[in-house]
């Protein structure tokens, strides 16, 4: 009798399992900037596939999976570190040791620019876990179920003395939204990305280096027209980002007019989440 | 009656000789080399891990990583018990079965299901506290943190599971041997926190007179437990968790009853989980209060509402990590049977 008590409560838990994951998943596109401090990891759901653009500073972003994934799914399709800095590649560690990662995009790691002993560990890592590598280069295009990429930065052949400046930037495109991600790109490499023909008018943009002054520059911000600009900071951040030039040049009167553009901070409301469902867009919890 | 005492004074005369045959040697400002096992799971920081090796506080860098059963070679200066500008010299990964069992069971879990839910499963299973930061200091804030680091109830549960199971198959003596196995190979799985020697050497001792069937006092398992840990470390007298752990026994063996007689109107499911925090609060909570100054009044009612997932989690998280370690998928499949009580649980910390 009381193995009989046991295997109803098992059941009830069996059916409770399978309640919670049907409700966990839905058709829309969702590009998460995860709220990880001062630091970029952003994901982007659909359905069952994911794509996670850098891993913050440090093991937070496994809370940021934990809270948007489904439960069963332990596989992220395509991960892409932009560039090696640590408040880019902190959590990648443990994101590979606790999930299946299919794809890795990123800069070749074993050039002499990115050493560290943290770098030397993380390559080790996905080494010895049979993740297909990728390196960028310019008019690559990635699909990833029905989500598309087009790597605008760096070429195969790029070179720079500064780390920032290998930062992939890519498009992404899912039916009509249109959305680009920057990563620490430095004034430079922000109008080199302008001139891109394949660039057009874009929905959203993460600021790139968490609005540092030394990032977006006005050429690109006007080749673009985004209608919302993410910045990805942390709280009272010793560097002071995002920095007052790169608010005063997102809040312009012509941005703000022209392109009815919308600012978002992870410092200021956590997790910045938008949905879309290829034709439309809007941030959670409006629409 | 003086065989008895004799045997006590016998013990604190051991307990004494103990503790200056080990107090080490070293003062202030000394540079020294230690070699030792870790005996303890480091807690891991943003940017570092901390151990206590020797009675020393060390924080290292984060990497390379030091695991619980490694065996490493540290240097450093002393200064108040801590070792200043350490450096990690060698580490030794053990090749101990059991350690290493604990660390895939670890890797399992994490591989299996998301954060924070991994974490509560093998903080509930086996006490490890390697985990988010954020996670950890919210189970702290709720007063729920004795959940995750291995306790007594985990020994009690242990115990009750495998004679329980073994009984059925096997004679009652045999059973009793093989449970007390259980128990010792659980003390080192989780890692020799206080709370768990503790529990098991109170266990085995409960086992073994319950196989002469004598009936033994609750009081004088609990002095006996005591004094046996502090032969075998008598640092432990100044161990938060040795001292924390005997406290709440005591308070639930002088109040439980009383507190869970007083509360019919509680649903019995969560009466038991009420009353043990309500009873284990009252010797506890001034400790923590002055120790930490943390005190949550909300505490025993959080408890009340989670406690009861508490038995599901540590026996299908058990089964499913030991299957998993075999056939991973089976184990995956039992695991997210257990997701609806994690979610329960953590969501219930979230809205406290």
């Amino acid at each position: 009798m009381v193995f009989h008590k046991y295997f109803i409560y098992f059941l009830t838990l069996v059916a409770s399992a399978i309640w919670l994951s049907v409700f966990s998943v839905g058709a829309n596109l969702h590009v998460i900037a995860c709220d990880v401090g001062q630091g970029d990891a952003i994901l982007i759901q659909r359905i069952n596939t994911q794509i996670l653009i850098d891993s913050g500073p440090n093991d937070s972003v496994l809370n940021c999976l934990g809270k948007y994934m489904p439960f069963w799914d332990r596989t992220i399709e395509l991960a892409i570190l932009t560039h090696p800095d640590k408040d880019h590649s902190g959590g990648y560690l443990n994101v590979f040791k606790t999930y299946k990662i299919k794809n890795f995009l990123t800069n070749d790691l074993n050039n002499k620019l990115f050493s560290s002993q943290y770098i030397e560990l993380l390559r080790n890592e996905v080494g010895g876990r049979g993740t297909e590598v990728i390196y960028p280069d310019i008019g690559m295009g990635i699909r990833v179920s029905l989500i598309y990429l087009d790597i605008l930065h760096p070429s195969q052949d790029f070179q720079s003395s500064k780390t920032n400046n290998y930062s992939i930037v890519n498009i992404l495109k899912y039916g009509n939204f249109k959305a680009i991600f920057t990563g620490d790109i430095e004034d430079v490499v922000s109008d080199l990305v302008s001139t891109r023909p394949e660039l057009g008018e874009v929905n959203y943009i993460k600021v790139p280096h968490h609005g540092s002054k030394n990032g977006l520059s006005e050429k690109l911000l006007q080749a673009i027209k985004p209608k919302v600009a993410v910045i990805s900071v942390g709280r009272k951040n010793s560097y002071g980002h995002p920095h007052k030039e790169v608010l005063d040049l997102l809040r312009s009167s012509s941005a703000i007019e022209k392109y009815k553009l919308k600012i978002l901070r992870t410092d200021e409301i956590g997790d910045v989440e938008i949905i879309s469902d290829s034709q439309t867009f809007w941030t959670k919890n409006e629409k | 009656m003086i065989y008895r005492c004799s045997i006590f004074l016998f013990l604190i005369f051991l307990i004494f000789l103990r503790f200056y045959s080990t107090r080490p040697i070293y003062k202030n400002g000394d540079f020294i080399r230690i070699t030792s096992k870790v005996y303890n799971e480091p807690i891991i920081y943003e940017r570092l891990q901390y151990l206590k090796i020797q009675g020393l506080k060390i924080y290292l860098p984060k990497y390379p990583a030091v695991n619980y059963g490694d065996t490493i070679f540290v240097e450093g200066k002393i200064n108040d018990k801590k070792l200043v500008s350490p450096k990690l010299i060698e580490i030794k990964e053990t090749k101990n079965f059991l350690y290493n069992f604990r660390q895939k069971l670890i890797d399992f879990y994490k591989a299996s299901l998301p954060e924070p839910f991994s974490s509560l499963v093998a903080g509930t299973v086996i006490g490890s506290k390697n985990m988010p930061e954020s996670f950890w200091d919210k189970l702290k804030d709720t007063g729920t943190a004795h959940v995750v680091v291995a306790s007594g109830t985990n020994v009690t549960l242990t115990a009750a599971f495998l004679i329980g199971v073994l009984t059925v198959f096997l004679k009652r003596r045999h059973a009793i041997l093989i449970t007390a196995l259980g128990i010792l190979g659980y003390v080192i799985i989780s890692g020799f926190d206080a709370p768990i020697v503790r529990a098991g050497i109170m266990g085995g001792i409960l086992l073994f007179s319950q196989e002469k069937g004598r009936v033994v006092s609750t009081w004088r398992i609990l002095i006996y437990s005591a004094l046996i840990m502090l032969i075998i470390k008598p640092v432990w007298i100044t161990d938060l968790g040795f001292i924390l752990s005997y406290v709440a026994t005591i308070s639930l063996i002088l109040f439980q009853k009383i507190i869970d007689l007083r509360l019919k109107l509680i649903p019995a499911v969560f009466r038991e989980g009420l009353s043990t925090s309500l009873a284990a609060q009252i010797g506890v909570a001034p400790i923590i209060f002055v120790t930490f100054g943390q005190f949550n009044i909300l505490s025993p009612i959080i408890n009340a509402l989670v406690l009861w997932t508490i038995p599901y989690i540590m026996v299908l998280g058990a089964v499913g990590g030991i299957v998993g370690l075999i056939v991973p998928v089976v184990g995956r499949l039992i695991l997210f049977t257990l997701f609806p009580l994690l979610w329960y649980f953590i969501n219930i910390l979230y809205i406290f």
